[in-house]
């Protein structure tokens, strides 16, 4: 094979933009009239406010038999990709290039007409998706096999729950001989056990040398399917490499987490000049200092002992305050949540001061954590709490396990640590 | 060595039609989907699709027949009006379902690809079905009355094509201005209404004043109605040369109505 011949997809300098007339009003009605004008008529000139770039310089390449996860967010670009990829649109710059047959599922139960039975939708959706009616009578049997819903099929698809409808949908499409396979986000559909059989499906599909291109915002369906990933962010592609630095790197993006700003060694933080999470106006945490249970400031803890966090803040306005202290996992995994109102009294932290918090037994596993710290509102007739100012990414710190548990220890990722007690009598 | 699918801004455009005949089975499968789903959901289906259009050509019948007396020369008015009608109802639907063909199924074509001529070339299927049970009733009809149809009637199926391919041009402009401009659709009824007055259906052409007989007769659709009284009533009807102007003028109305919607089908999605 020549290395022309490797790649299943390859994407190069893709970019999508649209057009939106609407966005500068002082032109009026007859602005935006002119605007839909020119977008048939290209010679009446071009305003670039008029476009927006949804997707923007793309380029990536998948391998046969490989499974790509594309993960980002709301208007990251994501579905704009898979509609260019499965033809629905085209592109404005670049191009693509698919070999083989593509199948896509951008939305489950694409086509179905409600008062057609399910066999009717099964061959309707069939050749929608480009196969021929021989095709689909070949695999009609193992389509409603593996849907589940044999004795319903000569119903019409409007009588059907709607899992039977998602499950009858994706059998269809999933059993499509297609060598590319788009897929937006139908890992959602189904129960557990219906989710587990699909997943098998598109893992046995590419282990047959088949591609699939999965986009989800499912974190666990990527880090479990997928072998590589793309994150999109704002149209552009702002990491690609294996599944699991993808997810893990789509947390930290979502957490503003940066590891490489993180200082090792440092013990306190100044967060007054600190990005917030949110954009409440308010900047009352000024700063965050970690300390052993002598007092003593440190960024290394070992678990089962006590940790001290000191919060700083300043201008405090709030009648009924709470401080909240969020762990993170180095996959921004929310693993301990440590809240001021848990002790069950109220708080006064009225102007200016300094909060002390005082875990008595920090009960994580070993690895390298970050601390988020929020304050706000706790009240109201349903004691409820409203962050004021957050700010993720305050602290970082290291856990030893310093063998509280013994034998092969536990991760960062794999939840609380407890000790037990374990013990075996014979059946009687 | 499998086919490579390149994905790119295409500028060239053509009448689509040879992506099409790859398709066919699914234009078939569409057109029988809305025909099926037309006829199933109604438990007089077909009984519907005959008692709709004969109870509009009684009312037209007592209103144009009985109390304003329309000069028919000498022919019954149900069908007089009936033969002219079952042309008008096929351009006057077809030109509606083509027209909204894009935005009726806007939910399809932003999911899934294939070529969009497809979807008004199945409505246009649907409504030729439509019509060949109308054309069943109007033979009925036209024995009644005492017209037993002889060999000529199969001329109607020439110009029952024409209705519906000259509808489906303009149909395809109407579709493609739609993608851009909403407003065209609440204007359709009113226009249809207006060219279903210029043409000669409710009444004889031969009210229209001479001079103004050669703009009446290039309307496309004249033809089309005077030469199915001529098949099934056997009505005199002269051939002039307007007759030659408004096939042509079809003729380009048809292959400009490909042209435009296959360059505007392409955006169709992005400006939903």
């Amino acid at each position: 094979m020549s290395s022309n011949s490797e790649f299943s997809v390859r994407v190069e300098g893709l970019g999508k933009r649209y057009l939106i007339p609407h966005r500068h009003k002082t032109a009026g009605r007859m602005g935006e009239i002119a605007a839909h004008l020119r977008e048939f008529f290209p010679f009446m000139g071009r305003d670039e406010r008029d476009f927006f770039w949804a997707l923007r310089d793309l380029s990536f390449e998948v391998k046969p038999g490989e499974i790509l996860g594309i993960i980002g967010r709301n208007g990251s670009g994501k579905s704009t990709l898979l509609k260019i990829l499965s033809g629905v649109t085209q592109p404005t710059t670049g191009r693509a290039r698919l070999r083989g047959r593509v199948g896509s599922l951008l939305e489950v139960g694409t086509g179905f007409h409600p008062d057609l039975t399910g066999r009717e939708n099964v061959y309707m959706s069939g050749v929608l998706l480009g196969l021929k009616r021989q095709e689909i009578a070949a695999k009609f049997d193992e389509i409603v096999d593996f849907s589940g819903i044999e004795q319903f099929i000569d119903v019409p698809v409007k009588r059907y729950s709607s899992g039977m409808y998602v499950r009858l949908a994706y059998s269809v499409a999933s059993l499509l001989r297609a060598d590319v396979l788009i897929l937006d986000e139908v890992m959602a559909v189904g129960d557990a056990t219906f989710r587990e059989k699909s997943q098998r499906n598109i893992e046995k599909l590419a282990s047959d040398g088949k591609t699939i291109l999965f986009v989800s915002h499912n974190e666990r369906a990527i880090r479990n399917l997928c072998h590589t990933g793309v994150i999109l962010q704002e149209g552009e592609s702002v990491f690609q490499g294996t599944a699991d630095d993808a997810v893990t790197k789509y947390r930290q993006l979502l957490h503003q987490y940066d590891i490489s700003d993180v200082k090792e060694e440092a013990t306190r933080w100044d967060l007054a000049e600190a990005p917030r999470h949110h954009a409440s106006g308010h900047r009352v945490i000024s700063w965050i200092s970690l300390h052993s249970a002598d007092g003593n400031e440190t960024n290394l803890f070992r678990t089962g002992e006590p940790m001290m966090v000191r919060i700083g803040f300043k201008n405090s306005k709030v009648d009924k305050p709470y401080f909240s202290v969020i762990i993170h996992n180095e996959f921004a995994e929310a693993v301990a949540t440590v809240n001021s109102t848990h002790t069950g009294k109220p708080l006064t932290a009225k102007t200016d001061g300094v909060i002390e918090c005082l875990i008595e037994d920090l009960r994580l596993g070993e690895g390298s954590y970050y601390l988020m710290v929020d304050f706000g509102f706790y009240g109201g007739n349903r004691l409820t709490t409203t962050s004021y100012d957050c700010i993720a990414n305050a602290a970082t710190f290291r856990v030893d396990l310093n063998g509280y548990v013994a034998g092969n220890g536990l991760d960062s990722f794999e939840g609380a640590v407890h000790r037990s007690r374990w013990a075996v009598s014979p059946l009687v | 060595m499998t086919e490579v699918r390149v994905i790119e801004n295409q500028r060239h455009f053509g009448f689509g039609l040879l992506e099409v005949s790859r398709r066919l089975e699914l234009l078939w499968m569409l057109a029988q989907r809305q025909i099926a789903s037309r006829y199933r959901q109604m438990l007089l289906g077909v009984v519907w699709a005959a008692l709709e259009p004969l109870g509009q050509l009684l009312m037209l019948t007592l209103v144009f027949g009985f109390l304003l007396k329309v000069d028919t020369a000498g022919y019954p008015y149900p069908l007089f009006a009936f033969a002219g009608l079952t042309g008008w109802w096929l351009f006057s639907r077809n030109l509606m379902a083509v027209a909204g063909s894009l935005q009726d199924n806007m939910s399809l074509i932003s999911k899934v690809y294939f070529p969009r001529l497809i979807l008004p070339l199945a409505a246009s299927v649907k409504e030729l079905f439509d019509i060949a049970v109308m054309v069943g009733l109007l033979l009925i009809v036209s024995a009644i009355y005492g017209y037993l149809p002889d060999f000529k009637v199969v001329v109607l199926v020439p110009l029952l094509l024409s209705a519906g391919l000259l509808s489906l041009g303009i149909g395809l402009w109407l579709a493609s201005l739609m993608v851009r401009f909403r407003d065209i659709r609440p204007m359709l009824g009113l226009i249809l209404q207006a060219g279903m007055y210029a043409t000669p259906i409710l009444y004889s052409p031969s009210l229209v004043p001479e001079r103004f007989q050669f703009a009446y007769q290039l309307n496309p659709m004249y033809w089309v109605i005077e030469l199915s009284r001529w098949a099934l009533l056997d009505k005199p009807v002269v051939i002039a040369a307007p007759f030659y102007w408004s096939l042509g003028v079809s003729a380009m109305i048809l292959a400009s109505g490909l042209l435009v919607f296959s360059a505007t089908e392409k955006i169709a999605v992005d400006v939903q």
